[in-house]
């Protein structure tokens, strides 16, 4: 892991806001993603979760502010809510193809390891024809080819079965025991209770409360989730 | 670099893996490109064109002795033309109305005046303005110069005839009178005889110098013949049928056929490709970092390039190998088939960029394939316009690929000094490419939201 000046955030979001003509997906908004920390974006449809998750993740531009990056640095996994692949490409040559991208040193070792992390069912298939839980094992492996150091997930269990999602967290786990980052948005306040440092509570675009899991569960935001 | 060429080799690999939409996708351009050829070829080819028959020419007639079916050598013209017959006033519509865009008169008296010999008889064409009145106009001064031509050998038959009489002698017609006359043979029997007779050696000195006179008029009117035809055709053409191309094998054919299909397909293939990587959800996995969006355009147009070298050979090889079973002539261009494979890349990246900027505004590949058919279709046929006929048209067209590829590919095939105008084109293809792919680097942000 890249060393950093002690407490410096890996991702600091500074206002940042995504407009969609006249729609506001997301208004100015201020974040911290810090070493160790499991941080939960909950809110409800259309809060603005996955735009705030896409630009941290550099997939999205924001129309205002800007997204800061540690002097070292990181390296980031980003599950998308859809999964991202080539569907007439196998999921093998998904994950080669991404690793080379990636510029990972040992691909074949890289990708068999990945396919055995996510126990994915048909990797010589093409990615199109595979189960929605598959392409979403799939979605994770790409998202993990990188090492990475902060992973950001959006809604990243909706399509596993309990057994994935137990894997799922247990990888999330190893991240985060490693010194990663881990931020994931939810619509299930379980995965929050159990796996959230701290949570993120956006409304309309706004957010709208920001702190320790303790402190979300007293204050009035809980309510918007509940 | 190395990004475009791992995205190249994934979209080559994704091409392979759907030969239906491969063979759809070569197909489909051929087959346009040979109704637009045969569209080109036949339907403007036969316009309507007005016949008014004033004078109800005979079916056969006979012009100084010689019986000729005029209304044949007229309805000869409609090979070219679709010869309506009418009355007068039917005409004037149907030329106002823009029915017909030409109509031929035959005037009252044009018979009568063929039979005299002596006064010229006058077609009358109405023609209207534009279009296809020049092309007329051309077909119809043909029709009166095979007229002429026909008539012209009834008339030289007509003077030999007369000529015949005054050699031979005998009975004759001229302007409606009979007549008969000796001929220069019978007064060369008769000067003969008077000769013999003629005691006084004045009148046979006389009658000596008549005779040395009507044989060198025999002498010469010998030679009448020929020199009359010689000077009424002093050159005439010979149709050489050895070594002729069908229009099909033509070279500018080859050279829109060549670039109708490669445009068609390159730029449906570019819109298509590159709205499929946001409908596959990957733009925002490749642009974290892994791939630019400049390098996703390049990438896309140098996909495209690789396409139009592939099928443009294939297809010129094909028309290459046909012109040589053919058997009448030899495909010339063999030596010239690795420049022509360059011109497929400089013209297919070309159709690439103005692909992939149409695939980024339409954003789904459903719209972009659509949206590529249908911006593809006029702009191609703008550029088969011929520039003498629709200037606006040139001048449109100059601003997009297809016209440039086919003067590309004609000089690069056949111009025997092609050079000049083959730097010309790439440098125009290379230009449109930086502005449509610099335009589809602006736009691929749309992509991104």
């Amino acid at each position: 892991m890249a060393a950093r000046p002690d407490n410096e955030p890996f991702l600091s979001a500074r206002g940042v806001a995504r407009r969609y003509g006249s729609h506001e997906a997301l208004a100015p908004t201020d974040l911290d993603v810090r070493a160790g920390e499991t941080l939960a974006l909950v809110g409800p449809n259309g809060a603005g979760k996955s735009t705030l998750l896409a630009i941290l993740a550099g997939a999205l531009e924001p129309t205002a502010g800007r997204v800061e990056r540690a002097s070292a640095a990181p390296r980031v996994g980003w599950v998308p809510q859809r999964p991202a692949q080539y569907g007439r490409l196998t999921a093998r040559e998904n994950l080669e193809l991404f690793a080379r991208l990636e510029g990972v040193q040992d691909v074949p070792g890289t990708v068999e390891r990945l396919l055995a992390l996510v126990d994915l069912v048909g990797p010589n298939r093409p990615a199109a024809s595979l189960s929605t839980g598959n392409q979403q094992r799939l979605n994770i492996a790409l998202s993990l080819l990188a090492d990475p150091e902060v992973l950001l997930l959006d809604e990243p269990t909706a399509a596993l079965d309990p057994g994935q999602r137990r894997r799922l967290w247990s990888l999330v786990d190893v991240v985060r025991e490693r010194g990663g980052a881990v931020v994931f948005a939810t619509q299930n306040l379980d995965e929050v209770e159990h796996h959230a440092d701290a949570v993120a509570v956006l409304q309309a675009g706004r957010l709208v409360f920001l702190g320790p899991f303790a402190e979300y569960e007293r204050s009035p935001a809980a309510e918007i989730f509940a | 670099m190395r990004a475009v060429r791992l995205l190249l080799a994934k979209d080559l690999r994704t091409l392979s893996r759907a030969p239906a939409l491969v063979v759809a996708l070569v197909l489909y351009p051929l087959l346009i490109a040979l109704l637009v050829g045969l569209v080109a070829r036949f339907a403007a080819d036969r316009p309507r064109v007005g016949f008014v028959d004033q004078d109800r020419i005979p079916e056969s007639l006979v012009v100084g002795g010689q019986s000729f079916d005029v209304n044949g050598v007229i309805e000869q013209v409609e090979t070219e033309v679709d010869l309506v017959r009418m009355s007068e006033d039917e005409a004037a519509d149907a030329l106002r109305t823009g029915d017909t865009v030409a109509t031929i008169i035959v005037p009252r008296g044009f018979v009568s005046r063929l039979r005299s010999l002596i006064r010229r008889p006058e077609l009358v064409l109405r023609i209207t303005r534009g279009g296809l009145a020049g092309r007329v106009e051309r077909q119809t001064e043909a029709l009166v110069y095979n007229l002429n031509r026909r008539l012209q050998d009834a008339y030289i038959d007509a003077n030999l005839e007369y000529l015949r009489l005054i050699r031979e002698g005998g009975r004759g017609t001229f302007l409606g009178n009979d007549f008969e006359i000796v001929g220069l043979e019978g007064a060369q029997r008769i000067l003969a005889e008077l000769e013999g007779r003629a005691k006084d050696p004045v009148a046979r000195a006389e009658v000596e110098e008549l005779q040395t006179f009507v044989r060198e008029a025999l002498l010469a009117l010998d030679q009448s013949g020929e020199t009359l035809r010689a000077t009424a055709n002093p050159i005439t053409l010979r149709l050489d049928d050895e070594g002729r191309r069908g229009w099909l094998l033509s070279a500018q054919v080859q050279a829109y056929a060549l670039a109708l299909t490669i445009a068609l397909l390159c730029i449906l293939v570019a819109a298509a490709g590159i709205a499929a990587e946001r409908d596959e959800n990957v733009l925002g996995r490749l642009t974290r970092g892994l791939v630019g969006l400049g390098e996703l355009v390049a990438e896309k147009i140098a996909l495209v390039a690789l396409v139009a070298v592939g099928l443009g050979l294939v297809l010129a090889l094909g028309l290459g190998a046909a012109i040589e079973l053919a058997g009448s002539t030899s495909f010339a261009s063999w030596a010239r088939v690795p420049f022509l494979a360059a011109g497929l890349a400089v013209a297919g990246a070309a159709f690439g960029a103005f692909g992939v900027l149409l695939g980024t505004l339409a954003r789904e590949t459903r719209a972009a394939a659509l949206v590529a058919i249908l911006v593809a279709l006029p702009v191609v046929l703008l550029g088969l316009l011929p520039e003498v006929a629709v200037a606006p048209a040139a001048w449109v067209s100059t601003a997009f690929p297809f016209a440039h590829a086919v003067r590309l590919f004609e000089s690069t095939l056949y111009d025997a000094d092609p050079w000049a105008t083959i730097g010309r084109e790439v440098a125009w293809l290379a230009g449109l490419t930086a502005v449509f792919g610099g335009a589809a680097r602006l736009g691929m942000r749309r992509l991104l939201a």
